[in-house]
């Protein structure tokens, strides 16, 4: 049997649907005239289950799974963790030095672009949107440890 | 029509003032920017800004947030003429006779047939939304929770019915979104749920970081930078004016378009995106010289571009008369009016009318302005498409995270940013349309609240719904839903039968060459 997009697609949503619904168990289902707070839930998830089983059983027509480019995952991942890292240190280190690490990391490792101008780039552009925002826009970012940006 | 008349002056004095002139201009400005870059659509566009529009009023948030809006449907058709690359989904049927136009030196009067396209179908998507949206209002003043819940759920069948993806990966998504928007404490009981003891799960999960997750981030993800060229055709200012003839053939495309997208634009889904397909599709099939579509037709550029603008128009009518968003950007647009006090829905237009008709006013002043900047200024906008996109997207994604940390200054709302960006770029892995599970983010909390509360009305009979002498609306809807499903069912079968009868031909071919 050929492993198709949609089999592994409607299993997920399949397995997500089951997983979410056991950790429903408290929560109350109620009764028609006095719905409680899990009645809309709990049907919601039924209805995931039910479509993720059509999707499975109707994935024969979807191509396979070995036809999806997966070329781009390893840019995705590398823009997807910088991302967290800036998202991490956000608050700790605040906004100018934060950025400024995520957009040169961006630019000058992934990138490759040349350092300097990444470096040019990255500080010139979050020193920009600090001003803008916080002088302009009046809208706070977070400060940085040192006091200063 | 006359106490229209009136409304709409009232509406004028409102949309004169210079703040809010200025307002729409840098709405519309910004629009045209988030519509010919790559990466980064209107709905990432505005979720991004939203924060920004905090100091303002109601009526300058809205009117700079929609200017975004259908700014983007006159920007995206500047880099689909001038590079190939739609720099919005809607403008992708733009791309293919666009791109063929400016091969044969015609970029000039693409542009400037898309952008009078965009203001004439614009222009009358704001004055039949004059017309339709107020009487509109007022009946929808006569609904209660049987008839929204009747609504919601047409709008999830119609979605499903109208959307590019299948019916079943459609209702999958909305699901998807339904279960999503119903984290958080339940209004009715108190109870916590899926908050798994994170107290800012408690309030439930954004509009903003699910949207620019999934279709900020997602796009960026799935967009790697050596994949993008910035191969730009610069058209000069004396090469803008169409011939004689190309005006004659882009006349009735763009009435066509007009009509079409507006008629789209107000039912649920990805209006803009829709329209435009069913534009190119229509353009072709009343063409008397169909191959010319492909290899530079005039209508191919006319009437899609048309159709995106009245469909993004056609939007605003639920949203505004019903308080029912249509799509992901006109449930952000809700959101921000919700912000900022001014709850959308029938009783707008009568409690807020400066914000309701102001609003209405500057789509008129907003695409005389989109006209006035999108032909001279072509040159100037061309330029910014010379960013190298490896500078681009960390950008994009820096003003991403800015976006959703200044709603309400909470990292835990970037991370869920992060974590939609990841299943966004899945989705769209597995072939799957985001736009109804954000459709279905917005509308879970009116949902359930209004099924909840016809239950108890009723006192548990479902028949409140079907009920005909009771609540006609309701079971009118109903009776749509109804007729909708078994349609979908009915082409279901036939394509199964279509499914059959190739395989017994195959079969049939088989046992012959044996």
């Amino acid at each position: 049997m050929i492993l198709r997009r949609d089999h592994i697609a409607g299993l997920a949503f399949v397995a997500a649907g089951g997983l979410i619904y056991a950790l429903s168990g408290d929560l109350p289902w109620g009764s028609l005239g006095m719905p409680g707070a899990g009645m809309m839930p709990k049907l919601v998830l039924g209805m995931m289950i039910v479509f993720g089983l059509i999707l499975m059983m109707r994935g024969g027509t979807s191509p396979p799974l070995v036809e999806t480019d997966w070329s781009d995952v390893g840019h995705a991942l590398c823009v997807i963790i910088a991302a967290a890292l800036a998202t991490a240190l956000y608050t700790t280190l605040g906004f100018v030095l934060t950025m400024s690490l995520m957009l040169f990391g961006l630019t000058a490792a992934i990138e490759r672009k040349p350092p300097l101008r990444a470096l040019a780039f990255s500080v010139g552009t979050a020193l920009f949107t600090y001003f803008l925002f916080s002088s302009l826009l009046k809208s706070p970012m977070p400060p940085s440890p040192i006091g200063f940006f | 029509m006359e106490a229209t008349l009136d409304s709409l002056l009232l509406g004028f004095s409102v949309a004169f003032r210079p703040d809010v002139l200025l307002y729409a201009f840098l709405g519309c400005l910004v629009g045209t920017l988030v519509g010919m870059l790559p990466g980064i659509g209107p709905l990432a566009g505005i979720s991004i800004l939203l924060p920004v529009t905090y100091g303002l009023d109601a009526t300058k948030a809205i009117v700079m947030l929609a200017g975004i809006y259908y700014g983007s449907q006159y920007g995206g058709s500047t880099t689909s003429i001038l590079m190939r690359i739609p720099g919005e989904a809607a403008s992708v049927m733009t791309c293919i006779d666009g791109y063929a136009m400016a091969q044969k030196g015609r970029a000039g009067a693409a542009l400037c047939i898309a952008a009078v396209g965009s203001f004439i179908a614009g222009t009358f998507g704001v004055v039949l939304l004059t017309v339709v949206a107020p009487p509109l209002a007022g009946f929808a003043l006569r609904f209660g929770p049987p008839e929204y819940t009747a609504l919601l759920v047409l709008g999830l069948i119609f979605l499903a019915y109208m959307s590019s993806t299948s019916l079943v990966r459609t209702l999958l998504m909305a699901s998807f979104g339904l279960l999503l928007g119903m984290i958080g404490i339940d209004v009715l009981t108190g109870h916590f749920r899926y908050s798994f003891d994170i107290p800012e799960l408690g309030d439930g999960i954004g509009i903003v970081p699910v949207a620019v997750g999934l279709f900020g981030l997602g796009e960026i993800l799935s967009t790697p930078s050596s994949t993008v060229t910035a191969k730009v055709v610069s058209p000069r200012l004396i090469e803008l004016l169409p011939t004689r003839e190309e005006w004659r053939q882009s006349a009735m495309p763009i009435a066509r378009g007009s009509l079409l997208g507006f008629l789209i634009g107000i039912v649920p889904g990805s209006a803009h995106i829709i329209s435009s397909f069913l534009s190119y599709a229509l353009e072709k099939r009343v063409s008397k010289t169909p191959e010319e579509f492909g290899n530079g037709a005039v209508a191919g550029v006319a009437g899609p571009e048309s159709a995106n603008n009245a469909a993004s128009t056609g939007a605003f009518v639920p949203m505004l008369a019903l308080g029912l968003p249509t799509g992901p950007v006109t449930a952000v647009l809700m959101a921000a009016l919700l912000i900022h006090g001014v709850p959308p829905g029938p009783s707008l237009v009568s409690e807020h009318p400066d914000v309701f008709w102001g609003f209405i006013a500057s789509m008129y002043v907003g695409n005389l302005m989109l006209l006035a900047l999108n032909l001279p200024l072509v040159g100037l906008f061309v330029s910014v498409l010379r960013i190298p996109y490896a500078y681009l997207y960390p950008l994009i994604i820096m003003f991403c995270i800015i976006g959703v940390y200044e709603v309400n200054h909470s990292v835990v709302d970037v991370w869920i940013m992060l974590i939609m960006g990841v299943v966004g770029y899945g989705l769209r892995k597995f072939g799957f349309d985001p736009a109804p599970l954000v459709l279905g983010l917005v509308i879970a909390p009116i949902f359930e609240m209004s099924l909840r509360q016809s239950l108890i009305m009723s006192n548990g009979s479902w028949t409140i719904f079907f009920n005909i002498n009771e609540r006609p609306i309701a079971a009118s809807l109903l009776g749509v839903c109804a007729v909708l499903l078994v349609l979908a069912v009915l082409s279901l079968i036939r394509s199964r039968k279509d499914w059959r009868n190739k395989l017994a031909e195959a079969e049939g071919s088989e046992a012959v060459n044996q």
